[in-house]
């Protein structure tokens, strides 16, 4: 399994590494720019490790989800099915290493994140006023939402988990179209469309599980739903695969 | 050592594979032969684990193969497989992390006598180099079923005798290898044992030394007398 | 090694062993390499190459010591023996050729005198 886990790694890490490059560059230019007090540069350097956190994560998604159609669809899948390995290890060592990437760039952009905001309060005191206008305008819209650390880390937790749903469920979708056409014409749209539906499916499901939630259950709730139906739909992908498996 | 019961498989309408039972024993080196399309990829595939048959079953040491039979039969499918980004030391290490059967020294030891460096990148081998490595690799197992899918492909002559070589130094009494072919020629002399399909139908197993002694009948004109309409050789 | 793959390789390795023993270049007593060497030598499948010393052996040519390898025989009249023979075999095959040109005995035997003064 750790071999599994190395490999789907090294499949990805060059990108991840640039990822991380760009991110180290931004933030430099954040932090020269917040020292010498050229606003406009501060503002896009925050604009662009903005950028970065969000796109960041979604491409980690997004090329695993590539790396895995690959390897359902190329010949280079022979090397991870002409191992000893199950469908649900092989599968497992995808969704583990795609969870952790998601999640430790997750903590890092957040806890990057958090540090950019205490110095940029530190550095603009009256940035105190912003977010004091910005719980003003909360509370007329009679949204009871203290906006504070604590939401921001639910709502970037909501974010990873729905986003690692999302990428099982490409997973799924592709291992689907994959066995009903065997690599034919238009496979890629049909696990578009299959795609599109189960992500709604899942929506759906949280939006009726949530309803009558207050915000911070219901991000909680999502987060544990988008979890539930990972897992569900990680066995139903290995088992799909265990039985169809011909590349 | 691997048995085939009955073994089909179909893809949609098309029967790739029809109702093949034969037992395969160690020791020797079967050429399994027919031209494109007659089964020899399907099945290979499917005692490799890597597809299941539509019905029948493939026995290995008396078990279903699957995940675990993985780990003692060795595949080499015909085409590239070497994910781009490696090195051919990569793929070594690949192979180390895998297989507890794999043999870094045979490998090293196997690369030289196919005159290739580990330093060479997958992306930028041609067709003949990458023939070889995939042959390097897959030997450097100590497997006790190895499965070539047409190992000569796109090799050049000088080096088809090296890996002929490499195969007689593997085909060990209690290993049991299997080639696909149809450079049938080729086949002559290391192939002990002859299976010929067409169409997906088991047609003959031949013990290739008795038929040229008992019917002064070498493999190839086995091959033309079966395939005869079919087009001959293609070697 | 090219075979002809119409006749058993085990008997075209054989054939080729017992030249060297008639020439010389494998004297009596000596010892010749394992099954497996064989066959990587002359590139055939292993069982090929058991086979070759095994028929070798029925013929007397050979000796098959246990744990110890195959060696040719000891006895230098066998392979006087097995010179002979591999002559004779040699004309036989000539007069069988010429007879299929339509060449009597006697013209066939003329005509090896006659081509040998011309070399």
């Amino acid at each position: 399994m750790k071999n599994l886990i190395k490999y789907e790694f090294r499949k990805t890490w060059g990108t991840k590494l640039i990822i991380l490059g760009i991110t180290a560059f931004a933030e430099l230019a954040f932090l020269v720019s917040l020292y010498l007090d050229k606003e406009k540069y501060n503002g896009l350097s925050i604009l662009a490790l903005t950028f970065l956190a969000i796109g960041g994560i979604i491409f980690i998604g997004i090329q695993s989800i590539l790396t895995m159609h690959q390897d359902m669809n190329t010949k280079q899948g022979y090397m991870l099915y002409m191992t000893p390995n199950s469908c649900y290890r092989i599968l497992g060592g995808k969704v583990i290493e795609n969870g952790l990437s998601i999640f430790v760039a997750g903590a890092f952009f957040f806890a990057l994140g958090a540090l950019d905001v205490t110095l940029l309060l530190g550095h603009y005191g009256q940035l105190g006023e912003l977010k004091k206008m910005l719980d003003e305008f909360l509370r007329q819209l009679r949204m009871e939402v203290p906006l504070d650390g604590r939401l921001f880390a639910l709502l970037t937790l909501n974010f990873l988990c729905s986003w690692l749903a999302t990428v099982i469920t490409a997973y799924f979708a592709d291992v689907i179209a994959t066995c009903l056409l065997n690599g034919k014409k238009y496979n890629g749209w049909v696990s578009l469309l299959i795609f599109i539906a189960l992500s709604w499916a899942m929506a759906y499901l949280q939006q009726v599980c949530t309803e009558r939630l207050v915000w911070d259950a219901r991000l909680i709730w999502n987060a544990v739903i988008a979890l539930g139906c990972s897992a569900v739909m990680y066995v139903a992908t290995a088992a799909l695969m265990e039985r169809h498996l011909s590349v | 050592m691997l048995k085939s019961e009955a073994v089909t498989r179909m893809f949609g309408s098309k029967t790739a594979v029809d109702q093949v039972s034969m037992t395969l024993e160690k020791g020797h080196i079967y050429a399994m032969l027919g031209p494109n399309g007659s089964g020899k990829t399907t099945w290979m595939k499917m005692a490799a684990g890597l597809c299941k048959p539509t019905s029948g079953r493939i026995l290995f040491e008396g078990e279903p193969v699957g995940v675990c039979s993985r780990a003692s039969i060795a595949y080499m499918s015909t085409e590239p497989y070497f994910y781009n980004w490696m090195s051919l030391k990569d793929v070594g290490r690949y192979y180390q992390d895998f297989f507890a059967d794999y043999s870094g020294q045979r490998y090293a030891e196997l690369l030289r006598s196919f005159e290739l460096e580990e330093s060479l990148k997958v992306k930028t081998l041609s067709s003949g180099m990458m023939a070889k490595a995939k042959i390097a690799v897959t030997l450097a197992r100590d497997a006790k079923v190895w499965m070539l899918d047409e190992p000569f492909n796109g090799i050049d002559l000088v080096a088809r005798d090296r890996i002929k070589s490499a195969i007689i130094e593997s085909a060990q009494p209690d290993k049991l290898l299997i080639m696909s072919s149809h450079l049938v020629e080729e086949m002559e002399a290391i192939a002990d044992r002859a299976i010929f399909l067409r169409n997906g139908q088991l047609i003959k197993e031949a013990d290739i030394e008795t038929e040229r002694t008992e019917n002064g009948c070498s493999i190839a004109d086995e091959y033309r007398r079966i395939y005869g309409a079919q087009g001959g050789t293609e070697a | 090694m090219d075979f002809d793959a119409s006749i058993p390789i085990w008997m075209q390795v054989a054939t080729c062993i017992k030249t060297d023993m008639v020439t010389g270049r494998l004297p009596p007593g000596e010892k010749l390499p394992g099954g497996r060497e064989l066959a990587v030598r002359y590139t055939i499948n292993p069982n090929t190459a058991a086979r070759v010393y095994q028929e070798l052996e029925k013929e007397g040519l050979v000796e098959m010591r246990r744990g110890m390898g195959t060696y040719v025989t000891d006895s230098p009249d066998r392979i006087q023996a097995l010179r002979a023979g591999m002559a004779r075999d040699a004309v036989r095959d000539y007069l069988k050729k010429m007879a299929s040109l339509g060449y009597a005995r006697r013209e066939a035997a003329a005509m090896i005198s006659q081509e040998d003064e011309k070399c």
